[in-house]
This record gives structure tokens, C-alpha cells and sequence, in this order.
């Protein structure tokens, strides 16, 4: 390891400190309900833009039907806490991690499937899916059909509910960003990323490919699951076009990729802009047409200009400031080299 | 059921998968040349249609004929993607990136038609849109004939200069190895572009007819666009024919199952067909075996 | 891309704090840029005459401008800014001039929510309007009733929006499930000679048209009426060829289509047209009431002759202040009167309701107001006489079934009511 890089990690506890800081106190500070709402959705949008990130990023397969476990998610607590006559409250929170499980193990069959594919093929399979659980969502009686479901709906006054979801919900993204840093760090996150640089390569080295890339896809739909489960009980209604909606598989890949695709930070940073700047938008500017117009300039002129999103540009510039004023070899470390492969395949 | 309702969805199926091939021919050209999965198809279509309705409603052009101008028209548009946008992505991440560029170009299509036509939805009409050929009993719409006779046309003319140029062999090499294309002489920028052109030239035709077969608005774009990649991934990338077949394939079992069961769990099926024939054949029915990536 | 890629990183950390300061800050800053977004249509919501002083009562609401629907939802604003100028002329709320504070919520659950929670804690609306369909209502309906707000709607009818334990909610306009009894019944009333013998019933997968099916075809059916074809299609079809065929090799004498917009409505024409199938009766639920939108749709007020559609309203309706609402709003927006949407009016007779509880009560407090609407009051509105029952709903609305004839939209049924001409039936086959 370069002396660069382990003066970074100072840094970087650093920076860690103060965003968990930030996160702790943010509704404190800013109570504005308006706020703690908005505040409340970037969360959400946070833990599934990362989950996604640490299957889609790290293994080059862009999955575009995560939308399935988000609303297997939501259905899951609606209907337990229904059934189950769960109180309103605290107590429904509990089935979060439950939802968070259930949409895991709808990932197995529908990944394994799905992964059986080549790339391109890939991504439309999991687009399929989601298509396909919307319609029976739609359709099933014990989904309540076209009507949705509703969870039971807290008594909370305006601060305590938005507090409260927003708390739970941070919870949920600390946990959720743990796990994508312990899976980066770990060989199991080498092995995805071999995949991502040649997937032949990585199997002539003895990597498990299809084992591999299974985990890493079940791993990410379980973070998605809750917070799908999190946003039925927060708006107090599930519909299928809701649970199951495009536009959302298409947020999240974006986000990830604005922020920097395969990096930790990227997609929490793209979720956050990303997320606040259209309610913003929407709430402010969205009775103008225009506002599509704009929305849709801005994105395209963000990602031509910063095509592999924000981290890495950022980290980029960082190296090459430290280059220009260390006059030593400091560049960004670049995943998938030879070593890193070898180290992957367990082979000393 | 009785059998006339069977071979009604039949025969409606066989019409209205000839529109959708006509949609999708442009995406399977773009996806399998250039790599880049082309989510505003559905705006394009839908901006074709638009087109269509100035001409038309404007001035006083026929639907066909206006084609004459709006598919030059959308030449022109897809030389611009490619080179304003599509040229701009590196080759590594290419399939990723498309995937987003492609959707911020299908939200300011959707947002300048919404600016300039409003929301309301809008239908093209002509003279013989609701008349009929009465064949064997069965009524066949002029409009889904005409459109099935035109997507052959223009599926006919892609699959010739594809297979039986010199141009269509300079796209194929570029697909299959960029390198090595360039290495014979091939200008592989050039072509591209070209490919785009063409891609989305075909997808003027498209939106022509799918605006006189339904009622659209700016936002009529995003149900198709599924269908749209379903079908091009069935037919397996960069396969003119294979479009065309996967086209009446889905679309007729859909009808079929829509009049044997129900409408709801049709599309269910036709989904589900999807992932079930690329389970047993992962490159789709026509794709060519593994192509390395550039 | 260097000195750019750091540029846009500061901007982003910069945009961040703006964001949030603007968003959570004074409402000074917020409620004025409101007040350029309602600014789409005209200044007219608080030039009222000098008849209306003091502090100006702000009125929010958020609408589907964009997306999904946003023909509605404009149509719905212009209702309510209709509503707030006459209101202003007339002496404004308890003498407050009223300012419309509608943000748009691009017909999107989670925004609506967070639409809510600006206008009554940001903007500090006193009171606040219903959003557009019931997908929105419900969660809407939530977050307003913890602030304690009334949420009076014009636009959320289906059962799922009622029965949630909410006391705050009051839909002015007609309860969804009962939109299709009038012509059921009359349908089942004619006589055996005349009466259809068979019926299709296709509707689109929707909680608006699901639950009005069941009730008609019972009528029906136990009126002889045989069934001969019963599907749902779904809401996201792009091609309706298919099922329009599969009905009209039924070759049923009557349509019951459940359809939630004009292209549904209009696929299905048109496909009937194309297999010369001509039913004797044809009623859709949603879409004819969009006047010439529809009529263009389906080629021509030929085309157009003889289908029925079920509403609470519609331009011709014989009530004064219905008819001013027309004539207002042909003079603004020009046009001519049957082009007028049955929203424009739901969104008047949400304003008016809330006028009234305001000027029984003498107070602008929610409580007060949602007790007086239980109350079991009948308010009058141009939609016809309202009164809301425990759950919310108006077990007053006038249940009409109009019909198109020689171009315009015509009171049919039910056929004693004040102002219902005779049906044409049975429905002129098409072209001619």
C-alpha cells in the first residue's frame, strides 16, 4: 500500500464521524416537517441505491427489477401486520427485517433465473420480473387486487411519525453500508469484482461464479425488501403500481451511477442529491411543463460530464493534486488487477 | 370459446405483432450494433407520432406519405443522438451508461411534447382508418395490414443492406469485433452513426402507426418500451428476421391467452414466455453465440 | 473534466445546503415561490374586488399537473380557481380574500405526501383541497389528519379510499360503486321485446371501474340479461384490438366497458367500428365525459352517437350556479360549453363545501368544520345537493347517466328526474 493511501484513512474515519454525526442530529435541527419528510425518502432511496450498487456495481450485471423486492417488501409487512393484527406503532417496525428476509428469498428463484443470462439479457430478464409481480399483485386476491393494501397507521403526532420513520430508517442505511463495506473488503467483494472485469478469466481461476454472483444478488435484495416494507408504512398504502414501479428500478441505477458506480459512498451521495432535488423540484416547479424538460437536461449534462459519477471524479482530482505536490505515485487504486485476482481465487 | 373468437385473436395477433415488429426493428438494430440498450425508443415513437399528426392534422398530408418526410427527418435525428450522446461513451461501460443517457433523451422528448402538444390525448385519423377488408369472414383493419405490409418493407430493405451490402458488412464486422473492423478499413465511427440513423429512421414508420392504432399522449412511452426490449431480446440482438418472428410470436400468444383465459394473466404470460424460452435459449431465438465484448 | 469535476462536486454540497435551508426555512421564502408555481393559469385567485379585505386565508392543494393525471388535475385547478375568484368577489371566506397555494405532485404517492406537509406546515394554509383519484387520496387523507386538517376531495371515490378509521375525509362527488345503477336499472326496465338479451362486461384493472361492475351486471342478470362475456383487462395495455375483438365475436347486445380515460374508450370504438359489430346499448365509465376531447378521439359526434357515460354532472346541468360555472368558464378559457370537464365542477363543489362549513360555523377552525360536515347538513353544490355520511362519502349525489346525441352531451337517466330527455335506443349502428 502506498504512503498515499494509508494517509487517507485518517480522512476517511474522519469523514465517516461527521456524516454519522450529521445523520444523527439532521431532524433535530432541521424539524421542518417538509424537510424531515424529504429527508425521510433520500433515506430510503440511500439504502436501495447501495444495496443495488454492491450487486450491480460490483458485478457489472445492471439489474433493472429490483422494483421486485422493494414491493415484496411492502407487501410483506402490509400483510403480517394485517394478519397478524399487529398494533400500530412501534411494534409494526419489528416486521421490517421479516420483509427484509422475505424479499431475500423471492431473490433466489428470481435471480437464479435471471443470472443464468448474459448481460444484456440479464437486464431485460429482471425488468420481466418486475412486470410479472406487478401483474399478480394486481390480480391476486390476497394482494387486494387493484385496491392495495393498508397498513395499520401509527398515532403519532406530525414530528414524532416523521422522526420516528426517519430514525428507524437511518438505522436501516447504517446497517445496510456496513454490509457493503465488509462485502467490499472482503475476498468474497474481489471475486465480484473479477467477475465485472471477465467473467471467463474469473472462472478459469477457480472463482464460483454462479455462487457468487447469486449471494451478492439475494444480499442486495434484502436492504431493498426493507425499505420497501419502511415506505408502504410510512405513506400508510401499497398499490402495485406503486410497489412495483419502473421509474423506481430506473432512480436507483441512476443514483448509483451519478454518484460513481461500484464506489461505497457514490450511490449515497447520488441518492441524496438526486431524490431531495426532484421533490424540490417537483414541489416548487412541477406545475410547469418545463419542468420535465430541465430535469432531463440536467441529468444528461451531469452524467456527459462526469460519466464515471461524482466519487471517482472527486478522488481523481484528489490523486492528481496529490501527484502534482508529492511528485510520487499515487494514482487511485484500480480494482481487478492480476494480484487482486489471484488473492481472489485463493491461490497464494 | 368458441373457434371464431380463437382465430380472430390469431389473425389480430399476426396484424398487430407486424406494428411492433415495425417498433421494435429500430431497437434491435441499435442494441445489436451499437451495444446500447435505447430506453427512449418509446419516446421516439411516440415523437414519430406526434410527427405524423402535425403533418397530418396541419397539413393535410396523408399518414403514409407523410413518412416520406419524417423518416429522412429521423435519419437526421439519430445522427444526432449518436454522435451529440451515444459516440460520448466509452466502450467499457457502454451498455450501463446507454441505459441512462438514453432515458434522460426519452424524459426531454416527453417533456418538449408535453410543452408544445400539452397532455391530452390525440389520435391519427385518416380516411381509412376505420375501414376494413372483409376476408373469410373476418374484418382486418387497412390500417394493422398496411402496417404489417410496411414493417416486411422496411424489415426487407434493413435485412438487404445488412446482409448484401458492402455498408451492412462494415456494420456487422464493427459488431462482431470493432478492432478488427477498423483494422480492414472499416470506418467504425462512421458506420455507427449511420446504424443510428437508420435505427431510428425505421422507428418514424413505427410511431406513424402506432399513433393511428391507439390514442397517445407525451407519456405514451413508457408502456411500450418494455414490450419493445422484450421482444428485441427474444428475437436475440441484431436479428432483423428475429424481430419480425418474436414480434407475431408474443403478441399472438398474448391474444390467444387474452381470449382462451383472461386479458390480465396474458401479459403475465407473455412476460413469462420471455423468461421461460431464455432459460432454454439464453442469446435469444436467432442470436449469435457469446460476441466479445469490444 | 478536471476543474469541472471538482466545480460540480462543490456545487452539489452547495445546491445540498441551499436545499435544505430553503425547504425547512421561513415560510416567507417558500410561500412566495408557491406562488409562482400556481401562477400557471392566472392571477385571478386573489384579485378579488374590494369586497373581500383583511389577511389573505390560504387554501392549498395538490394536483397531478404532470403524469398520469394530468388532464384531470389541470382541470381540477381550474375548478378550484374558479371557485376561489367568485369567492372573492363575493366577500372571500368569513371576509378573508382566499389564495390558492397548488403545487403539483406529478400524480406520485410519495410526493403528495410531502406536498401536504409543505402547504400546511411551510406555507401555512388554514385549509386544504382534495388532490386527484383515490391512489392519491388515500395516503393524502393520512398525513392530513395528523395535522387535524379537514380533507374535503371531489375526486377519490372508490371504496378504498373510505373506511381507514379516518374522520377527516368528505368526497363531494358521487360514491364510485354506484355509478352504474341508474342504467342498469333502466336497462332491466325495458320492456322483454326491447331489452338486450345479452351483455358484455369488460373493465380495466382499476379500483375506480372494478367495483361498479358487479352491481350493474346484477341488476341485470336478474333481469334476464345473460352474461356472455365478463373479463378484466389490464390498466396498461397498449393494445386494446384484441379484447374489443374478443367482445364483439360475443356479439352481445349490450357493453358495459369499465374504462378510466378517453383512449380506452376510444380503442374500443373503434375496434367495433373496424369488426362492424354495432351493440344495441353501449355505456362506458370514464372517458365520453371528456366532451370534444372525446368526440375528436373517436372520429366525429357520428361515431360518437348514442353511448352512454355515468356522471355527476355535466355542462347542460339545470342549476344556476352550475350553469354560471359554465358560462365563467367558457369566458376564460375559451372553448365552448360542452367541452366542459365534469372535474372542473367536482373542484367548484369542493370549494363550495368548504364555503359553507366556514360561513356555519363563523370559523376557519378544521375541527369545527369537520364536525359540521358530519352534521348531517345538506350543502348545495353545482353538482347537486351533498350530504356525507360517517364514512365521508355523499349518499346525496345525484346519480345521472348522460348520453351523446347529434354532438352533445344529453341528461338521459334517470328517466323521471328534472331535466332527462328520452334515451336514443337503440344505439344508430355505426356510419350511418
Amino acid at each position: 500500500m502506498t504512503a498515499a493511501v494509508r494517509a487517507r484513512r485518517p480522512v476517511r474515519a474522519l469523514l465517516v464521524v461527521i456524516a454519522l454525526a450529521i445523520l444523527g442530529v439532521f431532524p433535530l435541527v432541521f424539524s421542518n416537517p417538509t424537510t424531515t419528510t424529504i429527508a425521510f425518502y433520500a433515506l430510503i432511496f440511500m439504502v436501495s441505491a447501495s444495496a443495488w450498487n454492491m450487486f450491480s456495481g460490483s458485478s457489472g450485471y445492471i439489474a433493472l427489477g429490483h422494483a421486485v423486492y422493494f414491493g415484496c417488501g411492502a407487501y410483506a409487512l402490509s400483510l403480517l401486520a394485517n394478519h397478524l393484527g399487529v398494533a400500530a406503532g412501534w411494534p409494526v417496525f419489528a416486521l421490517v427485517p421479516v420483509a427484509g428476509i422475505v424479499a431475500g428469498l423471492v431473490a433466489i428463484p428470481t435471480g437464479l433465473i435471471a443470472l443464468r443470462a448474459r448481460r444484456h439479457t440479464f437486464v431485460v430478464i429482471t425488468i420481466a420480473w418486475m412486470f410479472i409481480f406487478q401483474l399478480a399483485a394486481s390480480n391476486l386476491g390476497f394482494t387486494g387486487g387493484t385496491s392495495g393494501l393498508q397498513p395499520p397507521t401509527p398515532l403519532w403526532g406530525i414530528d414524532t411519525y416523521n422522526r420516528n420513520f426517519y430514525y428507524v430508517a437511518a438505522v436501516v442505511l447504517v446497517l445496510t453500508v456496513v454490509l457493503t463495506w465488509v462485502v467490499r473488503r472482503s475476498r468474497f467483494g474481489l471475486q465480484l469484482l473479477t467477475i465485472r472485469d471477465d467473467e471467463e478469466r474469473a472462472r478459469g481461476l477457480g472463482v464460483r461464479v454462479v455462487r457468487v454472483k447469486l449471494i451478492a444478488f439475494v444480499l442486495s435484495a434484502i436492504p431493498v425488501g426493507m425499505a420497501g416494507a419502511m415506505y408502504a408504512y410510512f405513506l400508510g398504502q401499497i398499490f402495485p403500481q406503486f410497489a412495483f414501479d419502473p421509474l423506481f428500478d430506473l432512480s436507483i441505477a441512476l443514483m448509483a451511477f451519478i454518484g460513481g458506480l461500484g464506489t461505497l459512498a457514490g450511490p449515497l451521495l447520488g441518492a441524496l442529491v438526486l431524490e431531495s432535488l426532484q421533490q424540490y423540484f417537483t414541489v416548487q416547479y412541477g406545475a410547469s411543463q418545463a419542468y420535465l424538460i430541465i430535469y432531463g437536461v440536467l441529468f444528461l449534462v451531469v452524467v456527459l460530464l462526469l460519466p464515471r459519477g461524482v466519487i471517482p471524479s472527486v478522488e481523481e482530482l484528489i490523486g492528481r493534486w496529490r501527484t502534482r505536490s508529492a511528485g510520487s505515485d499515487a494514482g487511485p487504486e484500480e480494482p481487478g488487477r492480476t494480484g487482486d485476482v489471484v488473492k481472489a481465487a485463493g491461490v497464494r | 370459446m368458441n373457434s371464431t373468437a380463437l382465430a380472430k385473436a390469431v389473425v389480430d395477433g399476426i396484424l398487430t405483432g407486424g406494428v411492433y415488429a415495425l417498433m421494435a426493428a429500430g431497437l434491435t438494430l441499435i442494441f445489436g450494433v451499437m451495444d446500447i440498450i435505447n430506453i427512449a425508443q418509446g419516446a421516439l415513437i411516440v415523437l414519430g407520432a406526434y410527427m405524423s399528426y402535425v403533418l397530418s392534422v396541419h397539413l393535410g398530408i396523408d399518414l403514409f406519405l407523410g413518412l416520406f418526410i419524417t423518416i429522412p427527418a429521423f435519419f437526421v435525428l439519430g445522427v444526432g443522438i449518436e454522435w451529440a450522446f451515444m459516440r460520448r461513451l466509452r466502450d467499457q461501460d457502454r451498455a450501463a451508461m446507454s441505459i441512462l443517457v438514453t432515458y434522460a433523451v426519452a424524459i426531454i422528448i416527453e417533456g418538449l411534447l408535453s410543452v408544445i402538444f400539452g397532455v391530452n390525448f390525440v389520435q391519427l385519423h385518416a380516411s381509412y382508418t376505420d375501414s376494413t377488408f372483409h376476408i373469410l369472414g373476418f374484418y382486418l383493419p387497412y390500417i394493422y395490414v398496411f402496417g404489417f405490409l410496411l414493417a416486411l418493407v422496411l424489415l426487407g430493405a434493413m435485412y438487404y443492406l445488412l446482409y448484401h451490402t458492402h455498408f451492412g458488412r462494415g456494420v456487422r464486422g464493427s459488431l462482431q469485433n470493432r478492432t478488427a473492423a477498423e483494422l480492414i478499413g472499416v470506418n467504425v465511427n462512421r458506420v455507427r452513426a449511420l446504424s443510428v440513423g437508420l435505427g431510428v429512421a425505421v422507428t418514424a414508420a413505427g410511431g406513424m402507426v402506432f399513433g393511428a392504432t391507439n390514442a397517445f399522449n407525451p407519456s405514451s412511452g413508457y408502456d411500450l418500451i418494455s414490450r419493445l426490449l422484450s421482444i428485441v431480446i427474444l428475437a436475440g440482438l441484431g436479428s432483423i428476421g428475429g424481430a419480425l418472428i418474436a414480434a407475431l410470436f408474443m403478441v399472438t400468444l398474448e391474444d390467444v391467452v387474452a381470449v382462451l383465459w383472461s386479458p390480465v394473466w396474458a401479459t403475465l404470460v407473455y412476460y413469462a414466455s420471455l423468461i421461460v424460452v431464455l432459460s432454454f435459449r439464453p442469446n435469444g431465438l436467432f442470436g449469435k453465440a457469446a460476441v466479445r465484448a469490444q | 473534466m478536471r476543474r469541472s469535476g471538482w466545480m460540480w462536486s462543490c456545487a452539489t454540497v452547495v445546491a445540498i445546503a441551499g436545499l435544505l435551508a430553503g425547504c425547512g426555512g421561513s415560510s416567507n421564502s417558500s410561500s412566495s415561490a408557491s406562488g409562482a408555481s400556481s401562477n400557471t393559469a392566472s392571477t385571478s385567485s386573489a384579485s378579488g374586488s374590494g369586497a373581500a379585505t383583511g389577511s389573505p386565508v390560504v387554501i392549498g392543494s395538490s394536483l397531478s399537473l404532470s403524469g398520469d393525471f394530468s388532464a384531470d388535475g389541470q382541470a381540477f385547478e381550474r375548478g378550484y380557481q374558479l371557485w376561489a375568484s367568485d369567492i372573492n368577489k363575493a366577500g372571500g371566506l368569513l371576509g378573508h380574500p382566499v389564495k390558492l397555494d397548488i403545487v403539483s405532485d406529478a400524480s406520485s404517492p410519495a410526493q403528495v405526501v410531502t406536498n401536504y406537509q409543505k402547504l400546511i406546515s411551510s406555507d401555512h394554509a388554514k385549509l386544504v383541497f382534495g388532490p386527484f383519484s383515490t391512489l392519491l387520496t388515500v395516503p393524502a387523507s393520512k398525513v392530513v389528519n395528523r395535522y387535524g386538517y379537514a380533507f374535503v376531495e371531489g375526486a377519490g371515490g372508490a371504496p378504498a379510499a373510505f373506511g381507514n378509521g379516518l374522520h377527516n375525509i368528505f368526497d363531494v362527488s358521487l360514491p364510485v360503486i354506484d355509478n352504474l345503477v341508474p342504467f342498469a336499472k333502466w336497462v332491466a326496465s325495458l320492456p322483454a321485446s326491447e331489452r338486450p338479451k345479452t351483455a358484455a362486461y369488460a373493465t380495466s384493472d382499476d379500483p375506480f371501474t372494478q367495483p361498479q361492475i358487479p352491481l350493474a351486471q346484477q341488476i341485470m342478470q336478474a333481469a334476464g340479461i345473460k352474461t356472455v362475456y365478463n373479463k378484466v383487462f389490464p390498466a396498461e395495455v397498449t393494445d386494446y384490438a384484441p379484447i374489443a375483438s374478443a367482445v364483439a365475436s360475443s356479439e352481445a347486445e349490450a357493453v358495459v366497458l369499465g374504462s378510466v380515460d378517453v383512449p380506452t374508450v376510444s380503442a374500443f370504438v373503434h375496434a367495433f367500428i373496424q369488426q362492424h359489430y354495432n351493440p344495441k346499448v353501449f355505456i362506458a365509465t370514464a372517458g365520453p365525459d371528456q366532451g370534444g376531447d372525446f368526440v375528436k378521439a373517436v372520429g366525429g359526434a357520428a361515431n360518437a352517437e348514442g353511448i352512454m357515460y355515468p356522471n355527476g354532472w355535466y355542462p347542460g346541468y339545470a342549476n344556476a350556479a352550475s350553469q354560471k360555472l359554465v358560462s365563467e368558464y367558457v369566458a376564460k378559457y375559451g372553448g365552448s360549453p360542452s367541452d366542459v370537464n365534469a372535474d372542473v365542477a367536482e373542484g367548484y363543489s369542493v370549494g363550495q363545501a368548504v364555503a359553507q362549513a366556514v360561513a356555519a360555523t363563523h370559523s376557519l377552525d378544521n375541527a369545527k368544520i369537520i364536525s359540521y360536515l358530519h352534521s348531517g347538513q345538506t350543502l348545495n353544490s353545482v353538482q347537486g345537493p351533498v350530504k356525507f355520511d360517517a364514512k365521508g362519502e355523499n349518499g346525496a349525489a345525484a346519480a345521472f347517466v348522460f348520453q351523446w346525441q347529434k354532438g352533445q352531451q344529453v341528461q338521459v337517466l334517470p328517466t323521471g328526474a328534472s331535466g332527462s330527455k328520452p334515451p336514443v335506443y337503440p344505439k344508430p349502428n355505426w356510419g350511418s
